[in-house]
């Protein structure tokens, strides 16, 4: 092809799209001149990426007002704050949901349900006053406009600051950035004490601020202090390891991230690749027929094993929190014969979009872990051969193992696992049928914890499912009956409820979160601004922006602007109401089902159930 | 418990408890017989009450919002009820249609009311299998939605042709054949038993135009192909769901009238019990 034939684009690059357009060059002497940033190196960083450059690009400043709410417990985010000046404060204890906004979680009885079905509303999307809009008792909102954006604002904040017990947070302080690193839930309530100067750093930016030793280094000992003998300790594998073995193994285990943690952005492209492409253009964490030098345990993300088959890579299983690779290649090699060659990485681990991984080294694990996990609960070539290996070697080791196992069993029970029985050991997800394996990993379906799915064969197309949703929705259905298919299975255009809400990144009031017992994520409406962020970030487009009118048929409109007020809707998996699930309970063929497509379990034996 | 279990297990249950309770209907009706009393009382009761349990299907069916069981579980009682009923009903009359006006008249009715009952059986575990195998998965109310973009789509692609041997060629054939498949419904015919027939009839004539045809007006014959397939699946798919829509309005319909009149036949038959 001739040179005069391409077309000249400019490439992409990684700051097109800074986090604060307003962000001005003065702004980052400023903070260059302010701790932390004025000690860092700055050849710690590459060329391509100064110092300078991630604190433009990656970062936004803030100034928040006494009172307002910076960060809720339980929700998710992909940024952390640093304190600039002034005072901020992490409650300990939690707040309940109302003085966040959120209405508690409500189960209607029966007349309430019958009630509010015989008075639902002609119109569609209608709304009470009260759910359109939050006011405390002086009719004042407590959503209000800090500069540019919307904000929460704790009502008598000094009333509940005086009542729980709160830790100060003042200049130099970071705070979020576990939430942010590694995409778990908020574990605080953190809220302006006074006036204050926060700056917001993205995930992608405190990633690169690692380089700097010093600041990768009290990054990682807080989380190795905090947090990760608590992710260690909720492997099921690993419940019978004692206190001593668990702290020896935290001291050695390494964190590393893996793919964007904006999947949701690229999904839409790649899952129209051919599956040979989306593969390929996975990361690879761990590569088939190398010798396997650490355990890897998933964190949070998805991973897909897969192995070489003819001229490309055939997945044979995915891997979601908790689950391990190369457990049987670590083990087999753990316990090798004289003589034996050891055993290669039989698959590839890959992360589908971002995955987070904790690589516990061989020779540690060994050690430290492998005689304290039932044989029973290995897979099943590495366990005989550890039952013929210890045979042979009529090894005494195992006596004072027994007691630590007897100590262990105490903290066992507390953790909720049963110590007699055994577990099946998270190796990663697996189908008999490789199709649907492939097809539920292209699409991100693994992620639905609440996935709907119909059995085409079965399904009349009589829309009973819409219309009870409808019905409990106060005329409005919450889902539309289309979506991808599998075979004879659809899996509908509702919400998942996922493993990885990314929807409720982003969301300036909380007003969408996540009820820690149910799982159920729901927005709650008074304090939606409609500002779009969840409905544009659900990869799955589960979620809808409806224009809300009152019973009859006006629409609101803000009073400043004068534009309609909007609210984002979504599947609520009917949490208030008592029958459940209304689609599910009104097919009357068996045809639909809420399912959990993390575990291969419960879509195999839903489909057992009906073969 | 009912919808958590296996499909061949629950079937094996329903069918052992109904054969069971049409057992102990019979049996009763016998001992009756037997003593001399009236076992058309208790058979006739029974079918009556068996009717006003089915019809509590539809109320169940209206109010999803509370928790009286799953849609699934009633329909499986809802099934062997059903044949339960018919049994019921075999025990109670002396023959299939018996005489007097509205004794006929009910007789026929509850016929009607189990047959469409079965057929809608029948229809809905075989008829979603067959749209599965079929292309698309339109929903019913837009599916005249969709048959307008198709018709616009038709009639915009021949405006695109430039070639005048093209426009002539395809401009008959489609003022002649394709205009009234792509600006119509489909027949009765073909709402009864449809058929691929009128899809390949007009996929021959689109293929016989070829030798008539420049490389652009081939193109555009295989683009008409392709919308003739695309609006046969649609047409398929609403004659199959407007099926298994039609057969529950019919059933629904005779229950209720069914369930009338069985009411004034027991009341009579009460009445005049002595």
């Amino acid at each position: 092809m001739e040179l005069s034939e391409t077309i000249a684009v400019k490439r992409p690059s990684r700051w097109d799209e800074p986090m604060d357009p307003q962000m001005t060059p003065a702004d980052v002497t400023w903070l260059r001149s302010r701790e932390p940033f004025s000690s860092l190196q700055a050849d710690a960083f590459p060329r391509s990426m100064p110092l300078e450059g991630i604190l433009q690009n990656d970062c936004r400043l803030h100034r928040v007002e006494p009172g307002e709410i910076i960060v809720r417990e339980g929700d998710y985010g992909n940024s952390a704050f640093l304190v600039l000046s002034g005072a901020i404060k992490v409650l300990v204890e939690s707040l309940p949901p109302e003085q966040l906004g959120r209405s508690e979680r409500h189960q209607a009885s029966w007349g309430e349900a019958l009630w509010s079905y015989l008075r639902r509303s002609p119109v569609p999307e209608s709304r009470d006053p009260h759910q359109v809009t939050l006011a405390n008792e002086s009719g004042e909102s407590q959503i209000r406009a800090v500069d540019d954006r919307q904000a929460f604002f704790l009502q008598d904040f000094d009333a509940v600051l005086s009542r729980s017990e709160s830790v100060e947070l003042g200049p130099g302080e970071l705070f979020g950035e576990v939430a942010a690193m590694y995409r778990s839930p908020r574990n605080a309530t953190v809220l302006a004490a006074t006036e204050a100067s926060l700056l917001e750093i993205r995930w992608q930016g405190l990633k690169v601020l690692r380089r700097d030793e010093a600041f990768a280094e009290k990054l990682d000992a807080h989380y190795r202090a905090n947090w990760l003998a608590i992710h260690l300790r909720e492997i099921p594998l690993f419940r019978f390891v004692p206190e001593s073995n668990l702290s020896r193994v935290v001291a050695k285990t390494e964190m590393r991230s893996h793919g964007r943690m904006e999947w949701n952005a690229d999904y839409k492209k790649s899952r129209k690749l051919a599956p040979a492409e989306q593969i390929a253009s996975e990361p690879i964490v761990s590569d088939e027929g190398r010798y396997p030098t650490d355990l890897i345990v998933v964190r949070t993300g998805f991973g897909r094993m897969c192995q070489a088959y003819g001229a490309a890579q055939r997945t044979s299983a995915y891997l979601g929190k908790n689950h391990l690779f190369g457990l049987e290649e670590v083990v087999h090699n753990a316990v090798l014969d004289t003589g034996e060659p050891p055993m290669k990485l039989q698959n590839t681990l890959r992360a589908v979009g971002f995955l987070d991984t904790l690589h516990i080294p061989v020779e540690v694990f060994a050690e430290e872990i492998l005689p304290f996990v039932r044989r029973s609960e290995l897979p099943s070539s590495a366990a005989q051969k550890i039952v013929r290996s210890s045979a042979s070697d009529q090894d005494e080791r195992r006596a004072p193992k027994r007691t630590d196992t007897e100590r262990t069993s105490m903290e066992t029970a507390k953790r909720g696992l049963n110590a007699k029985a055994d577990i099946q050991t998270g190796t990663g997800t697996q189908y008999d049928q490789t199709d649907m394996l492939e097809f539920l990993v292209q699409n991100r379906l693994t992620n639905g914890r609440q996935a709907m799915v119909i059995d085409l064969n079965r399904c009349v197309r009589c829309d009973d499912c819409v219309k009870a949703c409808a019905a409990t929705h106060d005329g409005n259905p919450r889902f539309v009956r289309t979506g991808i298919q599998h075979a004879n299975l659809q899996f509908t255009q509702a919400c998942m409820h996922c493993t990885d809400p990314v929807c409720m990144i982003g969301c300036p009031t909380g007003a969408i979160s996540r009820d820690q017992e149910s799982g159920v994520v729901s927005v709650h409406e008074p304090i939606c601004v409609g500002c779009s962020v969840c409905a544009n970030s659900c990869p799955y487009s589960n979620i809808r922006m409806a224009e809300v009118s009152d019973r009859s048929g006006k629409p609101f409109t803000d009073s400043t602007s004068g534009k309609p007020i909007m609210k984002a809707t979504k599947c609520d998996m009917c949490h208030q109401s008592p029958t459940g699930p209304a689609c599910m309970n009104a097919c009357p063929h068996d045809a639909l089902v809420r399912i959990d497509l993390n575990e291969s379990a419960p879509l195999s034996a839903w489909l057992e159930q009906r073969s | 418990m009912l919808s958590k279990m296996p499909f061949r297990k629950r079937r094996i249950l329903m069918a052992s408890l109904t054969v069971i309770a049409i057992a102990a209907v019979w049996t009763a009706s016998w001992m009756m017989e037997s003593r001399l009393s009236n076992p058309a009382l208790l058979s006739g009761s029974v079918v009556l009450g068996s009717v006003v349990f089915l019809i509590l299907l539809g109320v169940r069916r209206r109010l999803p919002m509370i928790p009286l069981g799953s849609m699934s579980t009633w329909t499986q009682i809802h099934l062997y009820t059903g044949v339960f009923a018919i049994a019921a009903y075999a025990i109670h009359v002396p023959a299939l249609v018996v005489g007097g006006y509205f004794e006929v008249t009910l007789a026929v009715l509850f016929i009607v009311v189990s047959a469409s009952g079965m057929y809608g059986l029948y229809a809905s575990r075989t008829l979603p299998r067959v749209m599965t195998a079929v292309e698309g998965e339109p929903r019913f109310d837009q599916i005249h939605w969709h048959r307008q973009q198709l018709s616009h789509t038709a009639m915009t692609l021949l405006q695109s042709l430039d070639d005048d041997a093209s426009v002539t060629v395809l401009g008959n054939y489609y003022g002649q054949q394709l205009a009234r498949f792509f600006g119509t419904g489909p027949s009765f015919s073909y709402m009864m038993i449809p058929t691929g027939r009128q899809r390949r009839r007009l996929l021959a004539g689109l293929k016989e135009l070829h030798r008539y045809l420049e490389d652009d007006g081939k193109q555009v014959a295989g683009q008409y192909a392709a919308l003739v397939r695309k609006r046969d699946d649609l047409d398929f798919h609403y004659a199959i769901q407007f099926r298994l829509r039609a057969w529950l309005v019919v059933h629904c319909v005779f229950s209720i009238v069914l369930l009338i009149g069985g009411s004034i036949h027991g009341l009579l038959a009460w009445r005049f019990a002595g």
